[in-house]
């Protein structure tokens, strides 16, 4: 168990240095530096400016030491300067992480305290009118364009009926719990329209596959009731699917809810990144997209405990063999 | 089956989940008339007025600074923080030799005597010595370093006057709109290492230090991001602003921004930083009872760079041609109702500069096929023209990918120049591949479509001038992206900095822009117009149409 | 399917796959749905036929007929640039099916390639490829997009043809999509060849002397390829999905070229003036993703092995 761990994380921590590089070389491969942007919005920079500051911020070394330089730093735990927000790079991440949390927490219990049981519902009347609508509901909440749904909620819920406010983390001046969650419904329930109907559909089909099990066969015909029968026998291990969707979604999740925090202006992650990108503060989208890639690989790793913990049947060293 | 307990079980979890979902909602508050919500469509990255100039930045500061000299509604130049303008005649500008035998000149401005800090202290001449020597050192990190160069020397007349020796002997020189004051008794300590400073100063780490400030308004709160609050500046020694707190809200979708001002969340979309005028119009026929709109044409000067290096646009009667083919008043009508006005060269018909008597091209296709013909673009194969030697008459249009106004312009362009016979191909790039790369270095093989934004006056020098075309022999320096060369035109540019009497300085400007017509390093499109959408209980708030933004003017809005 | 030589697979392949068709038909929306993408190609192939029979014209603009409501020279109306709305929608789901479906076919390819590789050979080899697998996973999509978005492609060495059309946009995405769309379809066949390499029909090949090349060509893809197609189908729809989203990012494909995606990001601010300009790609995207939703999950139900009757 301790060696598997020890590898996993070993290979990991590679994983991470690779990202590391491949994203600083792309960032750096992409054409135009901040300056040559600066010199287009202000035609009164001169080209001696542009020099001038381009040595200022280092970007005439050449992509390799400027790499090694970060990388250094950030094993001291200098993670630098995020030149768009001046702001040191770990504050900018500080005050949007528990945003993104918030944000992403709140819609993922949402949409796990909607679909499981409307999954297990549908599972265990298959082909049923009922299972037909829930289904209708599912594709409908993936299909939709997020930032056209945002939109339509927005229009609805802001503009005409004017109960919920259309943007921003909270009313300027109010503090107070009931104001953030009020401005957080909007975007709580797109991000939750958009995910419910996957997870809805995966504890549905592993329950069906679950219900065809020899052991559930033998409990229904020993007469255990429906409701028993999900919570005691079938649900741990229908569960098993749902949790590795999820545990492999944590990275993706974490950077994509871009649309919607551009949409509802929500200050999370999301966001940040693409913005550092664009704007050329690659001291920000790296350590963005490092946190990004630890998500998705401790994600990897919860997926493969959570197994364990889940279906007695695996033991971590099979697991580990059979990788 | 036993399904009657899975369904209770159902129906009480659908009620919990309903309730956790109506306790949020509740009504709106309204926002009370003594705070007005400003949407702007991007956030400032840093609050150091000297730093990186961008408009986000000016339109905040505007409220809680003020520079020296700007040019005001009516494009004149003006003092806000000095007591007159330097002029020959008031004895205030004086020519002089420099220490090498050049020309130069001294000029001497006198700082408000009422004027101060947000916490109290005197702004003086201590403010204006340090600003320059910050601006003048090498790794300060200041944007604009060439008027901290200029300047070779500050005399102190007194606490309030310092005459400034420059160099450089210009026709402009009564402007010092760039000599962004900083406050000597919070800054100083933070420049101590002035390679740190753009991190260390007080503006980026301390932004709601009262002393940082001297505006009508004081900033009070910085949410990176999202927003910006400015309270009144007590110590502020003009006419009380009206409302005791503006906020300014950052919101860059536009749709999302249209739908906070219709549900209350903002109160005003800033021309300046808002909407296109295409989005405005949209807008506006569902908005119009509700809101006011003002369309202030100004000096964004939207215009296709023309690769000069390319044989077949060398050739100017292509040029010509291409601008006869498109209808530039109909793309102003149709798609800007009339707001956008068509442009005849890169002078605004509202500057005092502007020649009236330029060569106009106006929609002609017959002319443009005319001209083509005589280019020797004459055989017509399936609608496309071709030459002698049999090459196909097809040019490359560029521009901004994701800007929907410009897109559209260019669709339509690529529409109208089919009608006859060239084949426009489009090709666009996200903004920072755009300019950081194609256009900065000269990449597009034949047309580029952008806008240069200017101040009232501008001299295109780093536009026009042979030296100013970029070349990888020199550093890419230099905005002449068409590779415009012509003497007469250097001449010119040269001249018009420093002949000042008016009636030869008005014959170079007016030279200049007929030779522009004449040549056509750039076909002229429009001048693009900000959309200002206020509530109709907002007033007072000017457009100035310039770099030098409404809030300049903040303490005239009011409420009715 | 493929006849088979040296041992029988577990069930003969012409039955099995009648029993999937009867399976398939009896699912009442995926074959509802199977129509109305067939319809939908259809009326995306014919867009030059039906622009000619109506007389309309997707690029042609003017200013003058901006905003028309529908009428009989523009059944759907005209746009903000005074085209024909249909034409558009038209010419849009050409290139919106077209990129969805190339984009998937090729990142199933891959995918395919990689895990059969991967789940046959085992060992090092899969150690290898699955530790990539996860580096691909990691890898954060967005600078990448804007990089390929940038990247000189004469430099590259592609022909003038490609480079200066205006269809390379399409290209681009299709290229991104199946640089990094092929893991779960990799994952997906791996798992699938590691099950497969334990049954006694390929044991059997196995002993016989056949070459990994044929067994993996004859006995494992054929018994795996059912996870592929489902994979794929739903893959399309999330595919068209994305293209929508780069659209709105301002990375998706450029004007002129109309795809769902653009037009609907076109009308986002167009929506206080003429929604219906917003709603018709809106909902076309919203109508085909969920058919191939549907499409997948009926084809999923129709090949499930484990199925009853």
């Amino acid at each position: 168990m301790f060696r598997y761990i020890a590898g996993r994380l070993l290979e990991s921590i590679v994983v991470l240095l690779v990202v590391s590089f491949a994203v600083y070389g792309l960032i750096g491969l992409m054409p135009g530096d901040p300056i040559d942007l600066m010199v287009q919005g202000d035609p009164n920079l001169t080209p001696e400016d542009a020099k001038r500051l381009k040595a200022l911020y280092g970007l005439d070394q050449p992509i390799i030491d400027r790499y090694l330089a970060w990388l250094g730093n950030a094993a001291q735990g200098d993670f630098g300067y995020s030149r768009n927000h001046g702001q040191p790079v770990l504050d900018v991440i500080g005050s949007r992480i528990g945003n993104t949390i918030f944000l992403l927490g709140i819609s993922l219990i949402l949409s796990l305290a909607i679909a499981i049981p409307i999954g297990i519902y549908a599972a265990l009347r298959p082909y049923s009118p009922l299972d037909y609508a829930i289904n209708m509901f599912c594709f409908a909440g993936i299909s939709i364009p997020p930032f056209w749904l945002a939109l339509l909620l927005i229009i609805l819920f802001s503009v005409t009926l004017g109960w919920l406010p259309a943007g921003g983390m909270a009313t300027v001046g109010a503090s107070g719990l009931l104001d953030r969650l009020e401005h957080a419904v909007l975007p709580v329930a797109a991000l939750t329209i958009a995910s419910v109907g996957s997870f809805t559909r995966f504890m549905r089909a592993s329950m069906i596959q679950t219900l065809r099990q020899d052991y559930i066969r033998t409990a229904r015909a020993k007469g255990v009731s429906t409701t028993r029968m999900v919570t005691h026998h079938a649900l741990q291990n229908a569960l098993i699917p749902l949790v590795t969707v999820i545990a492999l979604s944590f990275g993706t999740l974490f950077s994509g809810a871009l649309i919607t925090e551009t949409m509802f202006s929500w200050l999370g992650m999301g966001k940040m990144i693409y913005d550092a990108i664009l704007g050329n503060d690659y001291n920000l989208a790296l350590v963005g997209l490092m946190i990004a890639t630890v998500l998705t690989l401790a994600g990897n790793f919860l997926a493969d405990i959570g197994y364990v913990w889940l279906d007695p049947r695996v033991t971590i060293a099979s697991r580990a063999d059979k990788r | 089956m036993a399904d009657k307990p899975i369904r209770n079980f159902f129906r009480y979890w659908m009620c919990a989940l309903a309730l956790v979902c109506g306790l949020a909602i509740a009504p709106p508050a309204f926002a009370a008339k003594d705070t007005l919500v400003i949407g702007i469509s991007q956030f400032p990255r840093n609050f150091n007025p000297n730093i990186e100039s961008m408009l986000a930045k000016s339109y905040v500061l505007a409220m809680a600074r003020r520079q020296i000299t700007i040019y005001d509604p009516n494009w004149k130049l003006i003092c806000l923080l000095c007591t007159e303008l330097p002029t020959y005649k008031n004895g205030r500008a004086k020519n002089e030799k420099t220490a090498d035998g050049k020309d130069g000149i001294a000029v001497t401005y006198s700082l408000l005597p009422q004027a101060v800090w947000g916490d109290g202290t005197p702004i003086t001449v201590k403010d204006v010595l340090f600003t320059w020597q910050a601006g003048r050192h090498k790794q300060s990190g200041f944007g604009n370093s060439e008027l901290f160069e200029r300047i070779t020397s500050i005399d102190v007349i007194d606490d309030k006057t310092f005459t400034l020796h420059v160099n450089k002997r210009t026709c402009d020189f009564a402007g010092i709109s760039g000599l962004e004051l900083l406050p000597a008794h919070i800054e100083e300590a933070n420049f101590a290492e002035p390679v740190e400073y753009r991190k260390r100063s007080a503006y980026e780490t301390d932004t709601t230090n009262p002393g940082l400030w001297y505006g009508p308004y004081r900033i009070a709160e910085v949410v990176s991001g999202s927003h910006i609050v400015l309270e009144r500046n007590p110590k502020w020694w003009g006419q009380k602003p009206a409302f005791k707190r503006i906020i300014v809200k950052a919101i860059e979708n536009t749709a999302a921004l249209t739908a906070n001002l219709l549900s209350g969340d903002i109160d005003y979309i800033a021309g300046e930083l808002g909407m296109t005028v295409d989005q405005a119009l949209a807008f506006e026929k569902r908005a119009k009872d509700k809101f006011d709109f003002e369309y202030k044409s100004g000096l964004i000067y939207e215009h296709i760079d023309v690769n000069l290096d390319n044989p077949v646009l060398a050739d100017i009667r292509m040029r010509r041609a291409l601008l006869h083919a498109i209808d530039r008043n109909a793309i102003n009508q149709q798609l800007f109702a009339g707001h956008q006005p068509v442009a005849h060269g890169q002078t605004n018909p509202l500057d005092t500069v502007y020649n009236p008597d330029t060569p106009k091209y106006a929609y002609d296709p017959k002319q443009a096929k005319a001209l083509l013909d005589a280019a020797g673009w004459s055989v017509i194969k399936q609608g496309i023209r071709h030459n002698a030697k049999g090459e196909r008459l097809q040019l490359e249009l560029m521009t901004t990918a994701g800007n929907k106004s410009r897109e559209l312009v260019q669709q339509v362009i690529q529409s109208q120049l089919k009608q006859v016979g060239i084949d426009l191909r489009l090709r666009n790039e996200p903004a920072r591949v755009f300019f950081g790369d194609t256009v900065s270095q000269r990449k597009f093989p034949d047309m580029v479509m952008y806008a240069w934004v200017s101040a009232p006056q501008n001299i295109p020098r780093t536009t026009l001038y042979s030296t100013q075309v970029p070349t990888p022999e020199n550093n890419w320096s230099g905005q002449n992206y068409p590779g415009y060369r012509n003497p007469v035109m250097d001449k010119v540019l040269d001249d018009v900095e420093t002949v000042c009497e008016d009636a030869p300085q008005k014959k170079l400007w007016h030279d200049m822009q007929r030779l522009y017509a004449e040549d056509l390093p750039a076909l002229p499109l429009y001048f693009r117009a900000n959309p200002f959408i206020m509530p109709k209980w907002l007033k007072g708030v000017t457009p100035t149409g310039h770099q030098f933004t409404s809030p300049n003017w903040v303490e005239t809005w009011t409420a009715e | 399917m493929t006849t088979v030589t040296d041992t029988p697979p577990p069930s003969p392949p012409q039955s099995n796959a009648r029993r999937m068709a009867r399976r398939f038909r009896r699912h009442r929306l995926a074959l509802g749905s199977l129509v109305v993408l067939i319809l939908l190609a259809l009326l995306s192939l014919g867009a030059p036929l039906i622009e000619a029979l109506l007389g309309i014209d997707a690029e042609t603009t003017n200013l003058f007929q901006r905003f028309q409501p529908p009428s009989a020279a523009h059944p759907l109306g005209t746009d903000e640039a005074g085209r024909d709305v249909l034409a558009r929608l038209l010419h849009g789901g050409r290139v919106s099916l077209a990129v969805a479906m190339v984009a998937a076919l090729c990142s199933a390819i891959i995918g395919t390639l990689i895990g059969l590789f991967a789940g046959y050979h085992g060992g090092w080899a899969d150690t290898l490829l699955m530790r990539f697998t996860d580096g691909v996973i990691a890898l954060p999509l967005l600078p990448l997009l804007i990089v390929l978005a940038a990247i000189d492609l004469n430099k590259l060495g592609l022909p003038e043809s490609i480079t200066q059309s205006e269809d390379v946009s399409l290209y681009r995405i299709v290229v991104i999509i199946a640089l990094f769309g092929w893991t779960t379809v990799a994952r997906l066949v791996r798992a699938e060849t590691l099950s497969l390499k334990q049954r006694e029909f390929v044991r059997a090949a196995v002993a016989q002397g056949a070459r990994p090349g044929r067994i993996m060509r004859t006995h494992i893809l054929p018994n795996a390829i059912s996870p592929i197609i489902v994979a794929t189908t739903l893959s399309v729809g999330s595919i068209i999905l994305f293209e929508s989203v780069l659209s709105f990012l301002g990375l998706g494909i450029q004007p002129p070229v109309a795809s769902w995606g653009n037009m609907l990001t076109n009308a986002q601010d167009l929506i206080w003036d003429a929604p219906l300009l917003a709603v018709w790609p809106g909902l076309l995207i919203f109508v085909t993703v969920i058919a191939f939703n549907f499409l997948g999950d009926g084809l999923q139900d129709a090949m499930d092995p484990r199925a009853v009757d």
